[in-house]
């Protein structure tokens, strides 16, 4: 108990500090009482052994962090949620010819640029092949046949392809829906004048580019 | 001049359907659903064709609702502190999707370096000379020969 709690005094430090010096036995006797008195309720040999319990000191604990879920790779919206949100509707307000003519000016180039300049002596087979694959966004696009009689003389610029209609507007500011089945539509490039089959070419501008087209010899409407 | 390109055709269409849509907004801001069709056309047709575009072409379109991405107009931009380091946010006003791009002017694309180019790229020329596999199927013959006499 003596090397727990207290030690002697020695003479020196008894004599510096000025304090009376107690004999060992007297020392130990008063803080068995002192300890006694303080806690009353513990027996001598439990207060020892508690006394004497050292500390352990633990290492440092770090808490394990729940692992990170791997974020999900966003594959952009479906087709539904397209169409829910209406992401490719033209809004009426923007419904005006006079704004697609620059539209139309770039599509020239653009079809100028694809078939080499378009010079007279260029065969009609390579245009015909090349406007195939080429983009018609732009295009000034008119229905020379129909089994909708309805639909024959309709004019405009082509805004939209999708695979089974055209969307079209016309120099009076009407969106001019028209489907690609039993009709026939004309395409005018610097005098060469081309027609497409719209049975033969029910298909999405994008699928267009690597679909291979077969020469049939029946066109029917 | 640069020699024939495959895909040519293809690359033309990708490259209208880009100024179309950059065509289509400067004429009308508001007009943001057709510049969209023509920019989520083009990400198909490149996607159909196995197509790589520059990486430059496609930050400027929306990964989720292929928008073409016009700072002010279609996305906001916002620069950003992280960790000592400066980033550029890009959100798209149209899906919310945001992208980061580090500031960093040392960064260079694969692409732009100098050893990416063909002619740029040193011929392999291994240290040793190859051996004549005829002249180690010689050797093999004479080791099982002597083997079996044995």
């Amino acid at each position: 108990m003596k090397a727990v709690i207290y030690h002697a005094f020695s003479h020196k430090e008894a004599k510096d500090h000025d304090v009376q010096e107690l004999g060992t036995q007297r020392a130990e006797a008063f803080v068995r009482a002192f300890l006694k008195q303080s806690i009353p309720h513990m027996s001598q040999q439990d207060c020892e052994s508690h006394l004497q319990r050292k500390a352990v000191i633990l290492e440092y604990f770090t808490r394990l962090k729940p692992k990170p879920r791997p974020k999900k790779k966003s594959k952009g919206l479906s087709a539904k949620q397209r169409r829910e949100l209406r992401l490719f509707d033209i809004k009426p307000e923007q419904q005006r010819y006079s704004l697609f003519l620059p539209l139309h000016e770039l599509w020239k180039q653009y079809i100028r640029d694809l078939c080499n300049g378009l010079k007279p002596d260029t065969q009609p087979q390579m245009i015909q092949a090349k406007l195939l694959k080429a983009d018609l966004h732009g295009a000034v696009i008119s229905v020379t046949k129909s089994k909708c009689p309805s639909y024959v003389g309709v004019t405009g610029i082509l805004l939209q392809e999708t695979k089974h209609v055209f969307k079209i507007i016309t120099k009076e500011d009407h969106l001019k829906v028209i489907p690609k089945q039993n009709c026939v539509f004309t395409i005018e490039i610097d005098d060469f004048i081309s027609y497409i089959y719209g049975s033969k070419f029910q298909l999405r501008a994008s699928e267009r580019s690597a679909k291979k087209f077969k020469a049939k010899g029946t066109i029917d409407l | 001049m640069a020699g024939q390109v495959k895909d040519r055709e293809a690359f033309q269409r990708l490259n209208f359907l880009y100024q179309a849509a950059h065509c289509v907004l400067s004429q009308n801001p508001e007009n943001q659903a057709l510049a969209r069709f023509y920019c989520h056309t083009e990400k198909t047709i490149a996607k159909r064709l196995v197509l790589r575009q520059d990486p430059s072409v496609k930050r400027t379109l929306c990964r989720d609702c292929s928008s073409l991405l016009i700072p002010g107009l279609t996305c906001t931009q916002r620069q950003r502190r992280r960790k000592g380091q400066r980033w550029t946010v890009q959100t798209c006003l149209t899906c919310q999707r945001s992208q980061r791009f580090l500031n960093d002017p040392k960064h260079l694309l694969w692409g732009d370096r100098p050893e990416a180019q063909l002619e740029n790229q040193a011929d392999f020329k291994p240290s040793e000379p190859l051996p004549n596999i005829a002249d180690l199927s010689k050797e093999n013959v004479q080791t099982q020969a002597l083997n079996t006499t044995e």
